[in-house]
């Protein structure tokens, strides 16, 4: 049996719904990092589908530039939370709280 | 020089004294007097050479621009200006002369003479400005000086009230002032002196209301009823103060001030200038029967003043006179501004005789030690001889006697009355009669019989620095009356001045001088105790008491208006402060807290923010509404 286009976007909303609420509900820095790292493949999942099921190129080149971006980000966000777990000694975010009224 | 230029110097002689003094040697009193007398006699020359020489001119340079409206800064020398800068220069430097010695012990007279200076400065400024915007800036500090220097002895709360008095009394009449200058600039256009008289002899109509409010500038400076209760305690100030300031000069600018702007009162309706007279008349009556009853030398004299200035208003207000000419060509009748003619010549041979009763009283002041009260003197002809003659000339002229400076001014004053009003006549006659009593009485009392407490007993005669001014105006004061003199100098104004024909206006004098001063030769007899006191108890308390007008307004400031104020400063407090500044600050201060709550540094609140947030974009964009 070949997969249809349905299935990769469930496969790509399960994904996203994962990491959505992993962002919502995780305590630990590093976890919600991974969680929206993971968001991002579950979009270029369902745009990769859409590509192969559509005959284009698209959906690819998207991808492309996701990975490309998402590669920065994580060399960015990734020191940032080393610099921070330096400076506070934690990367729990309710702990991360001095930022308010 | 330029006549502008030499003006220009006239102005900046007084202006550097001041403020060399002011800056720099607040300390050096001697150095100070004398670069003020210097400064004076500056004043003198300039101003000698400029009206003497007949040089007449306008000068005006723009200073401000809003827009349209423009505040020009200039000179309007004509031969009214001239006459009243002869008599500033005139009267100025005699003061600053006397005050040499006068105020030779003081300890602050640096302080004074700076102050004399600035006075100098204000007061040129009024003679010579061209509009009225200039003339009220210079109004004003002429006020601000005059309350300096009766502030001289600060350190006595009655000096320091009596400034205070002066200065808000002053403002009442000087907000009048500005609106009266604001609607002419409103009706006419023009504040520029010439500018409105060009605009009235055009046609211009200018309602009463317009004259009147600039009156009450007048009203204020010139002390007239009901404005007239600062000058008597403004006599706490220096007595060569006095003579410059509240009698000869600064009190006479309304009077000034009111014959620059007579084209108004000859265009607007006649009930202006009646307005005009009566308030002088009854500040003439009511001055004089005040005097009667006053112990101090110099209240009775100030009094004389109000009563005095009032001739000079009532003169003005009576207003223009129909005479006949007779030429070549015929006889035609022209409308002479008789009013403006004899208030000026009254003016001018006040501000003689006047000054020199208040050196005069301040000779008699220092040769007594500071005793003030006429019935501790006594006996002075003796002691100080040159300050009796002196002193008697100027009582002779105030009084009216023939060939002297007052006869002739006021016989111009009750000749005008005569033509125009009679009843006015009678109540002007009547003054003249009160005028000679009261100076008869302090004449006698100060300088007759024996003398009346140790410090008279002691009295010495002035120096040569008081003695010359003294000299000098009485010199005037017999001959300032004599326009043929100088009256060719000054053509402008004194031409005004309605003469006199036949005998009548002569005979009503001499009774006058004679009921007036003769009574009070017979009446008063030389003791410790008022004649006049003893005899009419009641009526003199009457007098004494000023028909209570102080304590009414005493009255109504602390029991009315400060009520009224405390009423107002309560809505402030609640309505405006409040409810509207504090409510209006309380309501936002309520949204800040609730925006504040949603600022709670958890990163999941945020989020969950964020994604209300995309929720509500996205519908939004999907086209949802609310229902």
């Amino acid at each position: 049996m070949i997969a249809g286009l349905n299935a990769y976007i469930a496969l790509s909303a399960l994904l996203f719904a994962i990491g959505f609420f992993g962002v919502l509900l995780r305590k630990n820095t590093l976890v919600i990092y991974m969680c929206l790292e993971l968001m991002l493949v579950a979009s270029t999942l369902a745009l990769v589908a859409f590509s192969r099921f559509n005959g284009t190129m698209d959906g690819n080149v998207f991808v492309f530039f996701i990975l490309t971006v998402a590669a920065a980000e994580v060399a960015v966000g990734l020191a940032i939370i080393v610099a921070l777990f330096r400076r506070r000694q934690t990367v729990q975010v309710d702990e991360l709280d001095s930022l308010k009224h | 020089m330029t006549p502008a230029s030499l003006a220009i110097l006239l102005l900046l002689l007084p202006l550097g004294s001041a403020a060399l003094i002011g800056l720099f040697l607040r300390r050096q009193g001697a150095l100070a007097s004398w670069i003020s007398v210097t400064a004076a006699t500056g004043i003198a020359l300039v101003a000698g050479h400029l009206v003497f020489r007949g040089l007449r001119f306008e000068a005006a340079t723009e200073w401000l621009r809003f827009g349209d409206f423009a505040i020009s800064l200039g000179f309007k020398f004509d031969d009214l200006a001239a006459l009243m800068l002869a008599i500033v220069a005139l009267v100025g430097l005699c003061v600053h002369v006397f005050s040499l010695g006068y105020m030779h012990d003081d300890p602050s007279r640096a302080r004074y003479f700076g102050g004399l200076s600035i006075f100098m400065f204000s007061m040129l400024g009024i003679v010579l400005a061209d509009n009225l915007f200039m003339m009220f800036i210079f109004w004003e500090l002429v006020g601000f000086s005059s309350w300096l220097l009766i502030n001289h002895w600060h350190e006595k709360t009655s000096a320091s009230d009596a400034a205070k008095k002066a200065f808000i009394v002053n403002r009442v009449g000087d907000f009048g002032f500005l609106l009266g200058i604001i609607a002419c600039y409103w009706a006419l256009g023009a504040v520029n002196l010439t500018e409105i008289a060009a605009k009235v002899h055009g046609g211009a109509t200018v309602v009463a209301a317009i004259p009147l409010l600039l009156f009450c500038g007048a009203v204020g400076k010139s002390a007239q009823m009901p404005l007239h209760v600062w000058l008597p305690d403004a006599m706490e100030g220096p007595t060569p103060v006095s003579a410059l300031i509240h009698a000869a000069t600064m009190v006479a600018a309304g009077i000034y001030m009111l014959c620059r702007i007579e084209p108004l009162f000859a265009a607007a309706p006649a009930i202006a200038l009646n307005v005009v007279m009566w308030i002088g008349v009854i500040t003439a009556l009511y001055a004089a029967f005040c005097a009667i009853a006053q112990r101090d030398i110099k209240k009775v004299l100030a009094y004389s003043t109000l009563s005095q200035l009032g001739y000079m208003v009532a003169a003005f207000g009576l207003g223009s006179l129909q005479q006949t000419l007779h030429s070549d060509a015929g006889s035609f009748d022209v409308l002479v501004s008789a009013g403006v003619g004899a208030a000026m010549f009254h003016l001018t041979t006040h501000a003689f005789f006047k000054a020199l009763l208040f050196l005069g009283s301040g000779a008699v002041i220092h040769a007594c030690h500071h005793e003030q009260d006429i019935f501790a003197m006594g006996g002075l002809r003796k002691k100080t001889p040159l300050t009796f003659i002196t002193f008697t000339i100027g009582v002779a002229a105030i009084s009216g006697f023939p060939f002297l400076a007052g006869f002739f001014s006021k016989d111009a004053i009750l000749h005008l009355a005569l033509e125009k009003n009679h009843f006015v006549f009678g109540i002007l006659a009547f003054t003249a009669v009160l005028t000679a009593f009261y100076m008869t009485r302090l004449w006698k009392l100060v300088f007759l019989g024996a003398p009346r407490s140790e410090s008279a007993e002691h009295a010495h005669e002035v120096g040569p620095t008081m003695a010359l001014p003294l000299v000098v105006l009485a010199v005037l004061s017999v001959f300032g009356g004599y326009t043929a003199i100088y009256g060719h100098v000054f053509d402008g104004v004194l031409s005004l001045v309605p003469h006199a024909e036949g005998s009548t206006i002569l005979m009503v004098s001499l009774v006058i001088l004679i009921v007036g001063a003769g009574g009070a030769l017979v009446f008063y007899q030389p003791a410790a105790t008022d004649t006049f006191e003893q005899k009419f108890p009641g009526l003199f308390s009457l007098l004494a008491s000023k028909l209570f007008i102080d304590e009414a307004y005493n009255y109504y400031v602390a029991k009315i208006q400060q009520r009224f104020a405390m009423l107002l400063n309560f809505f402030e407090q609640i309505v405006l402060a409040g409810l509207i500044i504090r409510g209006l600050a309380g309501v936002v201060g309520l949204f800040g807290l609730g925006a504040r709550a949603l600022q709670t540094g958890r990163l999941s609140a945020y989020v969950y923010w964020f994604l209300i947030g995309v929720v509500l974009l996205w519908g939004f964009a999907a086209g949802w509404t609310f229902p």
